[in-house]
């Protein structure tokens, strides 16, 4: 807040994505104008074929790692009709998502820096291919969610579709959501073909940030003490980095290579409550290095703030994390998160791109875990590396969550599983597409 | 001015000074207690001030217990590897709640693997988090962590209670293998708090002991039978890290030792109030005429008659036998003061059967 007590305009805009609708995106627009981004792509067919070809349109840092964009929503839908949907839906949906591509530029380049305009991807749950007597071929992997340890109980996702939504800039999710709701016809000085309304309803919305600064100016939450203490130069709730680039799989990895859905991917989303409370006042910071990346890290005090400093590494490999994890267990009484899920690497490479991003809604700290894979069944692979139970199983030591990574401050909420199609299949695709 | 530099400044005044302002010296409380008596021995000892606790408030699940009572805020100490800190009490913290969980059928007390609360008033979520693992002089083994609430009223308690972690054995064989979910109502006050007996142990603080634990009505304390108590041969005794371990046989076999071996025993426990150390790793090795016939970490196991312990199945213990005991991670419990400098390092212990 300014020394006036109202909200700067960053703030403002900020907590606008939170809040959502017309009224939100107005006061946001209001204050700063919008932002002044050219228009989107004219040669649609210039675009790649995967939705989740983002990367090559995100700013790197100085080590070479991708910088996520900001500002996220998460928008999840039900067809509005019964059985399956009909092609005047698919034609018309198809062409609200075009002018979307139409109204923003994937990326732009403003003052020599490289800034997300809009990217989405559109994807379709097991539910939602309920809808035909036809089966996905063997060539997906998308079984329904489930609980994925022991010690928790999320509600299950079985809406129809999820959009999600990325920019830099706040405004431009608000308005693209609103637009795609049917709530603006116009976007960007580009005229909507089309909307959604009448075709989708909207079931819920996450919404969402990422980046230095964000988690700091958004920490008065429940789940987050009094005190804040968390950093500027912090991207995240927990103060660390993620996302280092010999942490994420490539986009090549998470793609699907045959079938009729080949260009796609899967995309599991579940839902996060973070309880920080006990993780800024009751650990200390080599506790929580420690149990974030691995003890050796606390040990040789290998992280500086936020972790800038690793570089593009978690230095999971480089020091015999994921190898040392069953000694670490039975000497230390400890295990690291990092540690835990780099064993679920293939061949020394991990196989889920993350695509997380925290978030206050419901007035909570929280964590929207957004993860593309190949198959479901590595998301699977690579929590259940991180639950550690297997560790815990073997020592008398650690804890089912007890100093077993952060599954303490972690309360899964909610999990969801959807296909993420390539970008011409992704309209309410048939489960056997030609 | 704190209560130290007080001292200090009174020492320079004398005795007529100090006589003139004794209600000056009473600026400790149960919200803020007496600093951490500063020359604290590696060993349990008295803290600075003991605390009662409200009545408890119980549910029941099948044979599962729980208790949840609430007391001032503590400072304790969290416990990561060997990697100690002290949490304070912070200006957001109005209770320390605790739960106490046991099986109802034998009065164990379980060495469940977490429980995690969400604590609500008036349907309005207050606190969400996962208790820690703790350990203290007047209650042994619990859950628990000081929390925030929201004023005087009754609130609600969700607790997760995870499944047991440690192989249960005799009467706890095949019990609380799944966790559950259990409300708890309780009533707070701020006025009903201020009741609660606080005590100040000014002479006997810093020295070398532990307070007697809390007679609880209608629920067991988690403390480990003495050594002539338990069910089996004893093989000896080491003591390393303030901690007692007492070893042995079990008369009877549980289950899973097959017909010609024999279930070995290390039950490790606090000094003077003989509570279980849980969530500890420990190794033995068992050699016959200098060859090891036995060389792996010990299981954690629970059983009415044994309590809570390391064990594992070896191939008989004969006359001149050695069996070094070899701890090593401290056990992985949050101390409550008077707790949190023992059990930290540990050597290897050598007995011979």
């Amino acid at each position: 807040m300014d020394d006036t007590g109202r909200l700067t305009r960053r703030q403002f805009a900020k907590a606008a994505v939170a809040i959502g609708g017309a009224s939100a995106l107005s006061a946001c627009l209001d204050r700063s104008g919008g932002p002044d981004l050219p228009q989107g792509s004219d040669d649609l067919a210039a675009l790649p074929d995967r939705q989740h070809a983002w990367n090559e349109f995100l700013a790197t840092d100085d080590h070479g790692n991708d910088v996520a964009p900001r500002h996220h929503v998460l928008l999840f839908l039900d067809y509005a009709s019964e059985g399956s949907p009909t092609d005047d839906d698919r034609e018309t949906a198809e062409s609200a998502f075009e002018s979307l591509e139409r109204a923003y530029p994937r990326s732009h380049d403003s003052d020599g820096e490289t800034r997300v305009g809009l990217v989405f991807t559109v994807g379709y749950s097991p539910a939602y291919f309920e809808r035909f007597d036809a089966d996905l071929p063997g060539s997906v992997d998308l079984p329904e969610p489930k609980a994925l340890a022991s010690f928790e109980n999320p509600d299950l996702d079985a809406q129809d579709a999820v959009v999600h939504l990325a920019s830099d800039y706040p405004e431009v999710v608000l308005a693209a959501e609103e637009a795609l709701l049917g709530d603006q016809s116009e976007l960007n000085g580009v005229e909507m073909a089309a909307d959604l309304s009448g075709i989708f309803e909207r079931a819920e919305r996450r919404t969402g940030f990422v980046g230095d600064g964000l988690p700091a100016e958004n920490q008065d939450v429940r789940g987050v003490p009094d005190s804040e203490p968390i950093s500027e130069d912090a991207p995240l709730y927990m103060g660390f980095k993620s996302g280092f680039r010999k942490s994420q799989a490539t986009e090549e990895r998470v793609t699907i290579q045959g079938g009729p859905f080949a260009g796609g991917t899967t995309l599991h989303a579940s839902r996060i409550r973070l309880q920080l409370r006990q993780w800024y006042e009751q650990d200390s910071r080599s506790q929580r290095v420690g149990k974030m990346f691995c003890p050796v890290h606390a040990d040789e005090n290998l992280v500086e703030g936020a972790g800038d400093n690793l570089g593009d590494t978690a230095l999971m490999d480089e020091k015999g994390c994921p190898a040392h994890a069953s000694d670490d267990a039975r000497t230390k009484g400890m295990v690291g998160h990092s540690q835990k899920s780099a064993r679920a690497r293939e061949d020394g490479s991990p196989i889920i791109l993350r695509r997380d991003f925290d978030s206050t809604d419901d007035g909570e700290a929280g964590l929207h875990f957004v993860a593309l894979q190949r198959e479901i069944s590595d998301f699977v692979a690579t929590r259940e590396a991180m639950n550690g139970e297997d560790l815990a199983e073997e020592s008398a030591a650690l804890g089912q969550k007890n100093n077993n990574g952060i599954l303490q401050y972690m309360d899964v909420l909610r999990r969801g599983n959807f296909l993420v199609p390539p970008r011409d299949l992704r309209t309410l695709p048939e489960p056997n597409p030609e | 001015m704190e209560r130290r530099n007080f001292l200090r400044a009174g020492a320079t005044l004398g005795v007529a000074g100090l006589a003139g302002c004794t209600g000056l010296f009473e600026t400790t409380s149960a919200n803020s207690p007496p600093p951490v008596v500063e020359d604290r021995p590696d060993a349990a000892y008295y803290p600075t001030h003991i605390e009662g606790h409200a009545k408890p408030s119980m549910a029941e699940d099948g044979r599962l217990r729980v208790a949840l009572m609430y007391s001032y805020p503590h400072r304790f100490w969290t416990i990561t590897g060997a990697d100690t800190n002290k949490v304070s009490i912070q200006s957001e913290d109005d209770a320390h709640l605790m739960a106490t969980i046991w099986d109802s059928e034998t009065m164990t007390v379980l060495p469940t693997a977490n429980v995690s609360a969400e604590i609500s008033k008036d349907g309005e979520t207050v606190d969400t988090r996962d208790f820690w693992p703790m350990l203290s002089q007047n209650m042994g083994y619990h859950f628990g962590d000081n929390v925030g609430l929201d004023g005087d009223g009754t609130y609600t308690a969700s607790l997760d209670v995870g499944s047991m972690q440690a192989r249960g054995l005799g009467d706890l064989a095949g019990a609380f293998e799944d966790g559950t979910t259990i409300e708890i109502e309780f009533e707070y006050s701020e006025a009903d708090k201020n009741e609660i007996m606080y005590e100040e142990l000014s002479d006997q603080q810093g020295q070398e002991g532990a307070v007697e634990p809390m007679e609880m009505e209608m629920m067991p304390v988690s403390s480990v039978p003495a050594a002539s108590d338990l069910p089996g041969t004893v093989i000896g005794e080491g003591t390393s890290g303030d901690a007692r371990f007492v070893v042995a046989t079990a008369n009877e076999s549980p289950e899973f030792v097959g017909d010609d071996e024999t279930y070995l025993v290390v039950s490790p426990r606090t000094p003077h109030n003989s509570y279980p150390l849980p969530f500890m790793s420990v190794s033995a090795t068992l050699s016959r005429d200098g060859e090891a016939v036995f060389d792996d970490s010990l299981d954690a196991g629970i059983s009415p008659e044994f309590g809570y312990h390391y064990g594992a199945a070896v191939d008989g213990v004969e006359s001149g036998d050695e069996l070094a005991i070899t701890p090593g991670s401290p056990p992985q419990v949050s101390r409550h003061e008077g707790y949190e400098t023992a059990f930290l390092s540990f050597e290897e212990m050598t007995l011979t059967a």
